[in-house]
């Protein structure tokens, strides 16, 4: 019996998919306590009882349509002739232009395939040094999963059961932190080219607003929407992807008929992975509690620390590692059922240890040596993963330090909330 | 044995072309659906009550049939660390585990939610107003049993790989 655990670990190691690990895990568990093992199946279909969960598929639909459409572009214009004029100019744009469209496309490595394959060879052009332009580009893939609507925001909020509205606004101050510490040492970094991309010009200004007019409305509506009550989230996320949908397809026209399907399968692949993972974990980690393991837990834990601060320190290190291996979906649903019980007791507002939750996997995406990003900029930008591993270091750094900064100032993810 | 493998990549060509159909079905309704609720809600003032819950089942149902479809090319969520550093062999040799073990609990997985949903059937449960639950939770065992077919076809396909490998003729 005793054995089952390590092995089960070892399989997912191994890279056995995780929701049969953990339905496994599971089903193992109800056979112990002698529950019918139809209770998996009861589990899961409570998915079908949650109606939040609408809105992952379709912002996630709306993203991946983005993606492929031409509002990359449009979006690094934008940018450009609103931030250009800034010293290292295109490096602040490409930070910003990022970080807003994972907002929107959920941090699912779309953001260095879709933007990426554009600032690359632009930073290329205007003179960057090539290593910087690598880890720029690779660690900007995860910018902005604090800002809504990202989908770990959601599903964060969906797992420790508080309002995801919350979340959004708690969200916003820690991820300009972080854009702001990468722009800083960007502008440091390049001080000898120092190259500001243009000088800023109105009309430039108008006319990447008016090529842009489709997308605008966008955040608006979205941010609006939610924050002044008229939308449920999962009503934004249908009006979102209505409205994308209808503007790339009919009236853009820059995505065909022929090729919806296609993208419309591939988001939901990507759905579909992160849904059963959630139906499984529902099972085992209401087996968990049943059974007493946050409990166990907080005993365990307060052998080591006593306080809130030593509980943040002990909760960065595990998170570090943690991010290393598991995605972040799968650390959401996973994790944050277990900590949050033990976090509570050391006095962590929940919404304070989401954003640290988040900001902390965020990194998870460009720590060595499987970090999601790393694989897919080596494989997009055609390098080896070592040179990744070696030109993201310094953006790690920095980033860690806005982690550093989150962790131990909770007014700065609460300070919006009131 | 090719006789075999042709009836195999038949029924995985008919297969894709199904669960593409049923993604993008499913995925236009919920999204016309939700929107055209608000749409009547705000502007109509009329609202379904079924609506909400059809959505739900259109989220559970969307759930599954992504997870069948990520299956289709073993795109699942996994933890990749050992692997990349394995030898071919080795690495092959370990697939199979992992494939049969994915195979055997998705296929438990699948049993298990018929049990379920038999029960259902039995107590009558309605949703929607009047259609009977267990046709739309039917899709639990179906899509289930789907991905372990699946994740069993690679098992094989992986151990003939494997055997073919040892011994080249």
């Amino acid at each position: 019996m005793i054995v089952v655990g390590p092995i089960l670990i070892l399989l997912a190691l191994l890279g056995a998919p995780l929701f049969a690990v953990i339905a496994a895990s599971a089903m193992f568990g109800f056979s112990r306590e002698g529950i019918d093992l139809q209770a998996i199946a009861i589990e899961f279909y409570s998915i079908a009882e949650m109606p939040i969960l609408l809105a992952i598929p379709l912002f996630t639909f709306a993203g991946y349509l983005l993606s492929e459409s031409g509002a990359p572009r449009r979006l690094v214009r934008l940018t450009g002739a609103l931030l250009g004029w800034m010293p290292a100019g295109l490096a602040i744009v490409s930070l910003a232009a990022c970080a807003f469209f994972t907002a929107f496309t959920g941090a699912s490595g779309v953001t260095i395939i879709a933007l990426g394959a554009l600032l690359f060879p632009a930073l290329q052009q205007a003179g960057y040094p090539e290593k910087f332009n690598l880890g720029l580009v690779t660690s900007a893939g995860s910018l902005g999963l604090l800002f809504a609507p990202s989908l770990p925001l959601i599903l964060y909020g969906i797992v420790a059961e508080i309002p995801v509205e919350d979340l959004f606004l708690a969200g916003i101050l820690p991820g300009f932190l972080m854009i702001l510490l990468l722009s800083g040492y960007s502008v440091w970094k390049n001080r000898a080219v120092r190259v500001p991309l243009s000088d800023f010009s109105w009309k430039e200004v108008r006319s990447a607003l008016r090529e842009a007019m489709w997308e605008i409305p966008l955040p608006i509506v979205v941010l609006g929407g939610i924050y002044s009550g008229y939308f449920a989230i999962s009503e934004a996320a249908a009006v979102t992807a209505l409205y994308v949908l209808i503007v790339d397809v009919f009236i853009l026209r820059e995505i065909s008929l022929r090729k919806l399907p296609d993208i419309m399968r591939e988001s939901m692949v990507l759905v579909g992975g992160i849904l059963v993972i959630l139906g499984m974990s529902l099972a085992s980690t209401n087996y968990m509690i049943d059974t007493g393991v946050p409990q166990k837990l907080l005993e365990y834990v307060s052998l080591m620390v006593t306080s809130e601060l030593s509980f943040l320190l002990l909760l960065l290190l595990f998170l570090l590692v943690l991010g290393a291996i598991l995605d972040i979906f799968s650390a959401i649903v996973l994790v944050v059922p277990l900590i949050l019980p033990v976090a509570m007791q050391f006095g962590v507002d929940p919404v304070h240890l989401g954003i640290v939750f988040l900001a902390t996997m965020q990194l998870g995406y460009i720590t060595p040596p499987v970090g999601l990003n790393l694989f897919i900029a080596s494989y997009r930008f055609d390098r080896p993963v070592v040179e990744l591993y070696i030109s993201t270091l310094p953006f790690f750094i920095f980033l860690l330090i806005a982690v550093a900064i989150i962790t131990f100032w909770p007014g700065l993810s609460l300070a919006l909330l009131g | 044995m090719s006789r075999i493998e042709s009836i195999l990549s038949r029924l995985e060509k008919a297969g894709k072309i199904g669960e593409d159909a049923i993604l993008v079905l499913i995925l236009t309704t919920m999204i016309l659906l939700a929107a055209g609720q608000i749409i009547l809600r705000n502007f109509m003032d009329i609202g379904f009550i079924w609506a909400d819950e059809m959505l739900r089942m259109l989220v559970l149902w969307l759930a599954v049939a992504g997870a069948v479809a990520a299956s289709r090319n073993d795109k699942h969520i996994n933890i990749d660390v050992l692997n990349r550093f394995l030898p071919e062999r080795m690495a092959l040799v370990v697939k199979v585990l992992v494939h049969l073990f994915t195979a055997i609990v998705c296929g438990s997985v699948a049993w298990h939610s018929l049990a379920f949903v038999q029960m259902s059937r039995e107590f009558e449960d309605v949703l929607l107003g009047r259609i009977p639950a267990w046709i739309l939770q039917a899709v639990l065992p179906v899509g289930f049993g789907l991905i372990s077919w699946r994740y069993g076809v690679f098992t094989v396909k992986e151990v003939l790989r494997l055997f073919h490998k040892a011994r080249p003729a």
